[in-house]
């Protein structure tokens, strides 16, 4: 077998200056679709982004350089307002969501993760919210939450509870929003983190055991660090995820949710005003720009969050 | 009111003889043979019908001409990515602030001489109605409807305090609203969302108003009469509404039986009146607020996108389609719109549409449309958020909020001359 890999065959120096076409060949199937589906409107985006472009106005396409970006810097452009306030939103419903999609999935996968009767049935229940679209989820969330026979405040009205604007003031919109996320994505979360427990050989816990370790322990030693590589990976997902927040506020808060002094609404995430910017404005350069800039950030997260469960190890 | 209904319907009588007539006299040549035209609209509501109704009985009459109708949601999209892959229809509905827009993204074309050609004539219709559908004094469209703002009244909770007709002045609807007010009920309910900005420019404009100058180049909504508007709205609110409420609560707080009157578009009619509710709900004209008559409207118009294979044919037929639509509008108007044509809106036929007849007597010569610039729509926002913010309790200094607002409507209205090469 192994005269079919040329790269054990040769020697170490001649397999430098020798192109080898195999593991490029292994790719090519991925790589073609990355190329045209994400790597080349990569591409496109960036170069829209330098210019002042509408798709149907060709003869008023120019390049502007930079300014798309500057705009977005400048506290006096029109964008600077609209465009700091979706994105400092988008950060908070990051920084609220993130924590709460491992926690509560963690808690999950390990109360079904133990022998109970009729557990996948459990399963089953906390994974299905996973399966609804985003607009079926959008649109339960405003019948829900809604002010004026909402089926929650209908009930909180009868028990005598306090009954806030859920959709219409903050920061009660917020919470709407979350819990509704919560419900929605925390079954997916769930069924990796199940599946990772799973991994985990037995004889591990069997072993700590017998040197005494109580179950606390045996969390924290033993689930945890067998766990790091999938959290971490749901860590990621999670927060990307978040980051791409557009449905339930769309459907739950009218897009930009309480109005507020200043401009943008009090809720309304980064991905709404970067399609407002590109397709209700027709301003598909500076919409790209935004775009761009977001990528950027999430660029950083991720790579600091790498860096932070690596030198953990 | 019977009296005055009556010398209505006279009227109406007289001028049918003499003024009905007037369009679609066009015919298409026979060398044309058969035409066929598509034709898109946004109506995927109840509407939908109605129109799709008056395409069948326009193919019926016109062998010669066969049109197969399109509703689309997300219309505009379908608009933009239609005219990228050069697949425009032939006859497109269009929103009357969309107009320019859509001119300049180079969507529509001037039809002026097709409109000469099938003797559509602007004086037939309200100004402000028809100048929607100038740009640059060239036309691109020709108005089908108006669709206002309508006050929805629950006629119950009114008779119970002893009213036995909507109000029509802003004192009759002051002590209405104020009677209904306690006891779990609201007399009057306003949101903090949708269509809040479109009642205050309404008021706006009662009082003496405007939302931009004239050439649509700067936003002056921060004005008295704006203070006054939204003066009056959070009174309102104070006296007779609930605060801070999230768009469409006060048709769900009506449809439940405890709000004597909404204001809303006249496109709520089937959903809080009639079947749609318990009890007896009506839609009538909203009540004048302030010194002069304003109604705050949408208009739908028929245009003609640009394709590459335009012929004179088909311009012809399409005129004569449209001829067609306008004629028969008052189909059109029980979807629940009001033809725009003064002389379909006196004609006998419409006067026992109900209620869109009453309707269209207390709102349609009183309409205001944004100026045609391109891009105008996006201007709106920060009014928009301003009045929320204002609504909702987030800012409570008038002034200071529209003054903002108007600031960043210029800067976007800049930026838009920039854009589009209008300066």
């Amino acid at each position: 077998m192994t005269t079919a890999n040329p790269v054990l065959k040769t020697s170490a120096a001649s397999a430098k200056r020798r192109f080898d076409w195999v593991p490029y060949l292994f790719i090519l199937p991925h790589l073609m679709f990355f190329a045209v589906f994400a790597g080349f409107p990569f591409f496109l985006g960036l170069v829209i982004s330098l210019f002042e472009y509408d798709f149907l106005r060709p003869e008023a396409t120019r390049f502007v350089g930079a300014l798309n970006y500057t705009n977005l810097f400048t506290s006096t452009s029109v964008e600077f307002p609209v465009f700091w306030n979706a994105l400092g939103n988008t950060f908070e419903f990051v920084l609220i969501s993130v924590p709460l999609l491992v926690v509560i999935p963690l808690g999950l996968a390990l109360l079904l993760n133990i022998n109970l009767a009729g557990k996948n049935v459990y399963r089953a229940i906390y994974f299905a919210p996973w399966v609804l679209s985003s607009a079926v989820v959008g649109l339960l969330g405003f019948w829900i939450f809604q002010s004026q026979g909402g089926l929650l405040n209908y009930y909180l009205k009868d028990l005598g509870w306090f009954t806030p604007r859920w959709l219409s003031s903050m920061p009660w919109a917020w919470y709407a929003i979350l819990i509704v996320t919560v419900w929605w994505t925390s079954g997916f979360n769930m069924i990796i983190i199940l599946a990772a427990l799973q991994n985990i050989p037995a004889t591990l816990y069997e072993s700590a055991s017998i040197d005494g370790a109580n179950s606390w322990q045996r969390f924290v030693y033993i689930t945890i660090p067998m766990l790091r590589p999938v959290l971490v990976f749901i860590v990621i997902i999670t927060i990307i995820a978040s980051f791409n927040l557009f449905a339930q506020p769309l459907f739950m808060t009218n897009g930009g949710g309480p109005a507020q002094s200043g401009g943008g609404g009090a809720t309304e995430p980064i991905m709404i005003r970067i399609y407002n910017e590109s397709f209700v404005r027709n301003r598909m350069g500076s919409g790209a720009a935004m775009s761009f800039v977001v990528a950027g950030i999430m660029m950083v997260i991720s790579y600091f969050n790498f860096r932070i469960f690596r030198t953990r190890e | 009111m019977l009296f005055k209904r009556s010398l209505l319907a006279l009227a109406a009588l007289f001028m049918l003889g003499a003024a009905l007539p007037v369009m679609g006299q066009t015919s298409l040549p026979e060398s044309c043979g058969v035409v066929r035209l598509q034709y898109w609209n946004p109506f995927t509501g109840p509407d939908g019908p109605f129109m799709g109704e008056m395409v069948e009985a326009f193919n019926a009459a016109n062998p010669n001409i066969q049109v197969t109708m399109t509703t689309q949601s997300e219309y505009y999209t379908q608009l933009s990515t239609a005219a990228a892959s050069n697949s425009l229809p032939d006859i497109a509905i269009v929103h009357a602030d969309q107009i320019a827009t859509q001119v300049y993204r180079n969507i529509l074309r001037p039809i002026d001489s097709i409109v000469a050609e099938s003797g559509i004539n602007g004086e037939d219709f309200p100004e402000a109605v028809w100048n929607a559908g100038e740009v640059d004094g060239m036309r691109y469209a020709v108005p089908l409807d108006i669709h206002p703002m309508t006050m929805f009244v629950n006629m119950d909770l009114l008779a119970s305090v002893g009213a036995e007709a909507a109000p029509k002045t802003g004192e009759e609807f002051a002590a209405v609203a104020a009677a209904l007010t306690g006891d779990g009920n609201n007399g009057f309910m306003i949101t903090a969302g949708f269509p809040i900005r479109q009642i205050f420019e309404m008021l706006m404009y009662q009082f003496g108003g405007t939302s931009f100058n004239e050439d649509g180049t700067e936003a002056t909504w921060n004005s008295e009469a704006g203070v006054q508007a939204a003066q009056w709205l959070l009174d309102a609110q104070a006296a007779y509404s609930e605060p801070n409420l999230e768009v469409d609560a006060e048709l769900n707080s009506f449809k439940g039986g405890t709000v004597g009157m909404i204001w809303n578009g006249i496109w709520q009619t089937t959903n809080v009146t009639g079947e749609g509710v318990f009890f007896t709900g009506i839609a009538t004209a909203v009540p004048q607020i302030g010194p002069s008559p304003a109604v705050w409207a949408g208009s739908h118009q028929l245009a003609l996108p640009v394709r590459a294979d335009e012929d004179p044919c088909r311009d012809t037929a399409a005129g004569i389609f449209i001829g067609y639509l306008l004629d028969n509008s008052v189909t059109w108007s029980r979807a629940g719109q009001l033809p725009a044509s003064s002389v379909v809106r006196a004609s006998e036929e419409f006067a026992e549409v109900q209620p869109q007849f009453d309707i269209a007597m207390g709102s349609a010569d009183y309409v205001f449309f944004p100026p045609s610039v391109p891009g105008i729509t996006d201007a709106y926002g920060p009014l928009d958020e301003a009045i929320g913010a204002l609504m909702s309790g987030n800012a409570t200094d008038i002034q200071a909020e529209l003054n903002n607002a108007a600031e960043r409507a210029n800067s976007i209205l800049e930026q838009n001359r920039a854009t589009y090469g209008t300066n």
